[in-house]
């Protein structure tokens, strides 16, 4: 067993810091405020490979897998800068178009992921379904060679700032007349297709959105793959997920930690520094070992997922998720205690993260359904739902 | 063009650093070492003439074996190639000593321009460029915060504490630059993955040609006799506005060099 990451993977770490550094969480702040979105930042990430890095060379991109994408979303939010359009373009949209795309899918889209210059979002999540995808009541039909979409999703990241949504839909299977999950690009000017913003208690420069889809009309080249593609298609998205979003909520945690260590050692109240006092020190050093343990699951994760073994990964992601996001949420409240009143105000910056570390324990998995999973596929409990 | 730039392993200066308590040389075995960050703008410089006027582009360091990470790095910006001077001999080179060491080795490589950085963030001499070029008998162009090739003409606006000048001079020449003079690129990922595949050709002292009593702390030519920690911070000064509290404001910020 080895801990050490490559020589490589720890130059992408120190360059992809130093350059969400010089934009920093007062930029990622000012941006959210100001109801306008991380461009700069995401350009220039883009065009120096850091969003394409698990891109298939061939594509033109960095030819480095989830390990590579995870250090990306982890050293951005570790400077302030947790974006969470890189879950779901880079990982979940990119990987979906690599592994399942048709030749013609691959050619047209993975370059513009590679250099980040195409966004794709993610549209599972539905008002009644949740995330069950057996449950989804989006439908796909056949109309001559094309496809019409009708339905609703919710809580879609970034729509606005993306140039096409990845939909999941179902159709209907020609043997047994079931349903069956399908995947589907679909361009966000598409006719048919409106958007709502959801107000959320987040402070993000991106947006989460209500989509309609009334008989929208997509050509047969937006299925992903064929139509038995579909659930492998799915699955094959959502390691990537898990362990991007852990990735950033462990460097999200990382921030906070760093900024109250910063803190507590320089703020001196009776005569010496608050970090000097057991009962300030030790929550913070608590916090770290919790921030450190979900660290070495997600890098447990993603080299099990490069490696190809994608069960093993689907347990390792799961459980990483789970302990990353209750690690970030304690965090960023430690780090709020640590601060007093400062800890609340905007000035500080922690306590600006803590709307999105709080949905980290509900999004895009809840604690509850990995509890589900892992009780079921690890200790062999019947299922509870 | 031909560039030869130098790059320097220092111990980051962020984070606190110290001189070995044995030998009283940097302490490198403690300290998070990186690239002496005054050397990222000479890499930089470097890759914009390259750009605009091709050639090739080598970064020479003189330095331990784990310099070879810098030496990584420094090649995930752009840089073709690389040399790497290494030998246990070298520990507590002077800066003469180490003068030599680099302009050995530039000669080797037989460059139009050697471009620096003003100083390390270690050493702190600021006396290396010229040692070179005294050495090698080329022009030193030290301190630029601007460069402009022109065939075969160097021009540099030299950085002083009032202003600056306009100095010119043919190739072959050293270029010291500071850190007003660009801004470094940061690398891209295939940058780094290709840094890994460049030709790195390291060299001994005696593939130099260089006696090893020349070199090192029984070879250098000044000494650390004593060093201590830096005193506390001193209160700061304090501007009581008679009257003339702007102009005594200005001459204070004028006399600590910030106007």
């Amino acid at each position: 067993m080895d801990f050490t990451y490559t020589p490589e993977q720890r130059q992408l770490r120190d360059a992809v810091s130093a350059l969400g550094r010089k934009y920093g969480h007062g930029y990622f702040v000012e941006k959210a405020k100001a109801g306008q979105h991380t461009t700069e930042l995401w350009a220039e990430a883009g065009k120096l490979g850091y969003l394409g890095v698990n891109v298939p060379a061939e594509y033109g991109g960095g030819g480095g897998g989830i390990t590579e994408l995870a250090i990306v979303c982890e050293e951005l939010a570790a400077a302030g800068c947790p974006l969470l359009l890189l879950v779901v373009s880079p990982a979940i949209a990119a990987t979906v178009i690599a592994r399942h795309g048709s030749a013609e899918q691959r050619t047209e889209l993975l370059p513009g992921f590679a250099d980040g210059s195409l966004t794709v979002a993610f549209a599972i999540t539905e008002p009644e379904a949740g995330s069950n995808a057996h449950r989804l009541a989006t439908v796909a039909r056949r109309d001559g060679d094309d496809w019409l979409l009708s339905g609703r999703k919710c809580f879609i990241s970034g729509v606005d700032q993306a140039d096409r949504i990845l939909v999941v839909a179902r159709t209907t299977d020609a043997a047994t007349g079931r349903l069956k999950p399908a995947l589907f690009l679909v361009p966000t000017d598409a006719p048919g297709l409106t958007k709502s913003k959801l107000d959320m208690e987040i402070v993000s420069p991106e947006n989460q959105w209500l989509l309609y889809l009334d008989d929208v009309r997509v050509p047969a080249g937006a299925l992903i793959g064929d139509e038995d593609a579909g659930l492998p298609a799915l699955f094959s998205g959502l390691n990537p997920e898990r362990i991007t979003v852990a990735a950033m909520s462990a460097g999200t945690a990382r921030y906070a930690l760093s900024r109250a260590a910063d803190y507590a050692a320089k703020r001196a109240v009776w005569g010496k520094p608050i970090g000097t006092h057991q009962g300030v020190a030790h929550p913070l050093a608590h916090a770290q070992i919790q921030v450190e343990l979900a660290r070495l699951m997600i890098a447990k994760a993603a080299s099990l997922y490069d490696a190809g073994s994608d069960l093993e990964a689907g347990v390792a992601a799961n459980m990483a998720k789970y302990a990353s996001a209750e690690a970030a949420a304690l965090a960023v409240d430690t780090a709020i205690q640590v601060h007093g009143g400062n800890g609340m105000t905007t000035e500080y910056g922690v306590a600006t993260l803590l709307g999105a570390v709080r949905a980290g324990r509900i999004a895009p998995v809840s604690r509850e359904m990995i509890l589900n999973f892992v009780a079921q596929h690890v200790l062999g409990q019947d299922k509870s739902y | 063009m031909n560039i030869v730039v130098l790059v320097k392993q220092v111990p980051d200066s962020g984070s606190e650093r110290g001189l070995s308590a044995d030998d009283k040389t940097v302490d490198r075995g403690s300290a998070n070492n990186v690239i002496n960050e005054m050397d990222e703008y000479a890499i930089e410089e470097a890759l914009k003439i390259q750009e605009a006027h091709g050639g090739e582009v080598t970064v020479l360091t003189v330095g331990p074996q784990q310099a070879a990470e810098s030496i990584r790095k420094a090649l995930s910006m752009g840089p073709d190639k690389a040399m790497h001077v290494v030998d246990d001999a070298l520990h507590g080179s002077c800066a003469l000593a180490t003068s030599k060491v680099l302009a050995a080795a530039i000669g080797r490589l037989s460059p139009d321009l050697v471009i620096s950085g003003a100083e390390s963030t270690d050493g702190r001499v600021q006396v290396i460029p010229h040692m070179i070029a005294e050495r090698l008998g080329i022009a030193a162009l030290t301190g630029a915060r601007k460069l402009v090739v022109d065939g075969a003409t160097l021009t540099v606006e030299r950085q002083t504490d009032e202003g600056y000048e306009v100095v010119t001079a043919a190739t072959p020449a050293v270029v010291s630059v500071w850190d007003t003079i660009n801004e470094p690129r940061y690398p891209s990922f295939k940058g780094i993955m290709a840094a890994k595949k460049k030709p790195v050709e390291t060299l001994s002292l005696a593939d130099l040609g260089i006696a090893a009593d020349e070199v090192g702390l029984s070879g250098a030519s000044s000494a650390v006799v004593e060093a201590g920690k830096r005193p506390p911070r001193q209160g700061g000064t304090k501007v009581t506005d008679e009257g003339d509290g702007g102009v005594k404001l200005v001459e204070f910020l004028a006399s600590e060099k910030f106007v």
